[in-house]
């Protein structure tokens, strides 16, 4: 069991069909670890997240959690007309229902949840996930005790929270979906420093719980109290690996990334 | 006009108003939930008529009324996950889906109802009324049957209002409906929940047929007119809410009467239409509100 990491992406590559994204990405992620990815905007940190919780179809690779394998193997079927529905042809090769219930949750970035719901019967749609896995208990107390604004305003319909409260919403349901690896996709982006600040207390209280996690943000500093371990992530392709014990600090970083122009 | 026929008037409306709502109501499940519209709705309800007819009144079946609806309800949420398989997801993840399953679900709707001629035949039937005999209220007498139905409506949209409100898997369908990829991302069976939404909106189709085939003639046409009244109720009314089209039936079924009496019948279908565009250019959105739904 110890052998088998907890993610593994080998060779993955993929993109919006007919542009590529990303190639050949080799990942490894241990048990009880977690991760950082830093890299540009536009790189493909995103899509490539997206891949792995199977929103969208990687083009060839495979995708192993808990040594299962989460994408049906082999090279995607390509389109050689624009005019044929390939739709009916060409079987989804990923399921992100799959992908959620065994336990890989996927925090999406700006993530506008469902406009029209209330707060209340967000949080309840969350623990699906969960469910069949034989999890213990309900989430949603602990979600509640970690966000205590959100219990505020249970009855209020999403659209008319504030970004930040959007946001840690997300994150709740994330947790509350009891996660096995949690994916977070630049939570902190657009929020005020204060409210920046409070999420991030929250996802160390997370980390703390022993909820390995899949990070993406653009500050090294935050990712750096979190992660054991830091990808660099450029041109669609990892470009480097640092471990936390010699993590740079963010003027390093951007040195490393972009030359001494940008120090 | 005397009081009387003011009320007689009215009454009509209001059976008109009660078969509109649970129509419009099928229709805006499909279009709030999957973002299409369904043009096979009408065919749904003139299947659903036959089915019931076929099971209560033949000498083959006559099982009684109860059994009958349960043949609609049943036979008709197979048929619209059916339709669902067979002509809206295979188009799902092309950019025009709207357009293209117009003209798919309106070929679905000839098939079915040219089956349907081909299976029971072109003459007219009509169900038996569910109670016979007249009531009077107010020296205005109207059938039983007219005001059992308004009765089993107003319960049936309460229940279908009260599934998408407080079930699991309404709440559900109105997450996946508002932000589908959040929803697969939460692990939530979004084909499944898709073909259930179809299902659902054809059952309660089913019923609009049993009641319409009751109070008028049932031909293998007869959905045709009751699809167009339903669109013209969700466009005049929008589906921001769920009641939204409920309210917006039986204005369009209290003007249909008022009109047929004052206007006359040949004029009746001019005067909603009209009206339905004066709406339109003052409230784009629908008399109650926004193409969006929350409830």
């Amino acid at each position: 069991m110890s052998t088998v990491p907890l993610l593994e992406l080998q060779h993955l590559s993929g993109g919006y069909e007919p542009v590529q994204i990303f190639r050949d990405v080799d990942l490894v992620i241990a048990h009880g670890t977690s991760t950082g990815l830093f890299g540009p905007n536009g790189h493909g940190k995103t899509t490539l997240l997206r891949t792995v919780s199977g929103v969208i179809d990687p083009w060839s690779g495979n995708i192993l959690f808990e040594g299962k394998q989460l994408n049906r193997p082999g090279e995607r079927g390509r389109r050689r007309s624009r005019n044929l529905n390939y739709d009916v042809f060409t079987r989804r090769r990923m399921n992100p229902k799959n992908v959620a219930r065994a336990g890989l949750i996927h925090v999406a970035q700006g993530n506008l949840l469902y406009r029209e719901l209330t707060v209340r019967e967000t949080l309840g749609i969350a623990p699906i996930a969960a469910r069949g896995r034989g999890e213990p208990g309900d989430l949603t107390e602990k979600a509640l005790r970690l966000f205590p604004r959100l219990s505020e305003r249970m009855n209020q319909k999403v659209r008319f929270l504030s970004g930040g409260e959007r946001q840690m919403l997300s994150v709740a349901c994330g947790l509350i979906a009891a996660p096995r690896l949690l994916i977070l996709d630049e939570p902190t982006l657009g929020l005020s420093p204060k409210l920046r600040r409070e999420l991030a207390d929250a996802i160390q209280a997370i980390k703390a719980d022993g909820v390995p996690l899949i990070i993406v943000d653009q500050d090294v500093d935050f990712l750096k109290s979190l992660i054991e371990t830091l990808y660099l992530f450029d041109h669609g392709r990892i470009s480097g690996r640092i471990e936390r014990a010699d993590m740079p600090s963010h003027e390093e970083i951007m040195r490393m990334l972009f030359g001494e122009v940008h120090s | 006009m005397t009081f009387e026929t003011f009320l007689f008037v009215l009454a009509g409306g209001l059976v008109l108003g009660a078969l509109y709502a649970l129509m419009a109501t099928g229709l805006a499940v499909v279009w709030t939930t999957l973002g299409i519209f369904n043009f096979a709705h009408g065919a749904f309800i003139t299947f659903g008529a036959y089915l019931a007819w076929q099971v209560s009144q033949t000498e083959a079946g006559n099982a009684g009324y109860f059994a009958g609806a349960a043949a609609a309800v049943a036979g008709l949420f197979i048929t619209g996950v059916i339709f669902h398989l067979a002509l809206v997801r295979p188009f799902e993840r092309k950019p025009n889906v709207v357009l293209l399953s117009v003209i798919t679900t309106l070929a679905g709707a000839t098939i079915l109802e040219n089956a349907i001629d081909l299976v029971w035949g072109p003459r007219s039937k009509q169900l038996a009324p569910m109670v016979p005999g007249d009531a009077t209220f107010f020296g205005v007498t109207t059938s039983k049957n007219q005001i059992l139905m308004i009765v089993l409506v107003l319960i049936i949209l309460a229940a279908v209002g009260a599934f998408l409100r407080y079930s699991a898997t309404g709440r559900a369908m109105r997450a996946v409906a508002q932000n589908r990829e959040a929803a697969e991302l939460m692990g939530l069976d979004v084909p499944k929940l898709y073909a259930g939404a179809f299902g659902l909106s054809a059952a309660i189709a089913g019923l609009a047929g049993l009641f319409v085939g009751s109070i008028h003639f049932m031909t293998p046409s007869m959905g045709t007119d009751p699809l167009m009244k339903a669109l013209l109720v969700v466009i005049f009314g929008g589906v921001a809410r769920f009641t939204s089209p409920i309210y917006a039936a039986f204005v369009v079924g209290l003007v249909e009467a008022f009109s047929t009496y004052y206007v006359g019948l040949y004029w009746t279908p001019a005067v909603l239409f009209g009206l339905m565009i004066v709406v339109l250019i003052v409230k784009p959105e629908g008399l109650f509100g926004k193409y969006e739904r929350s409830v």
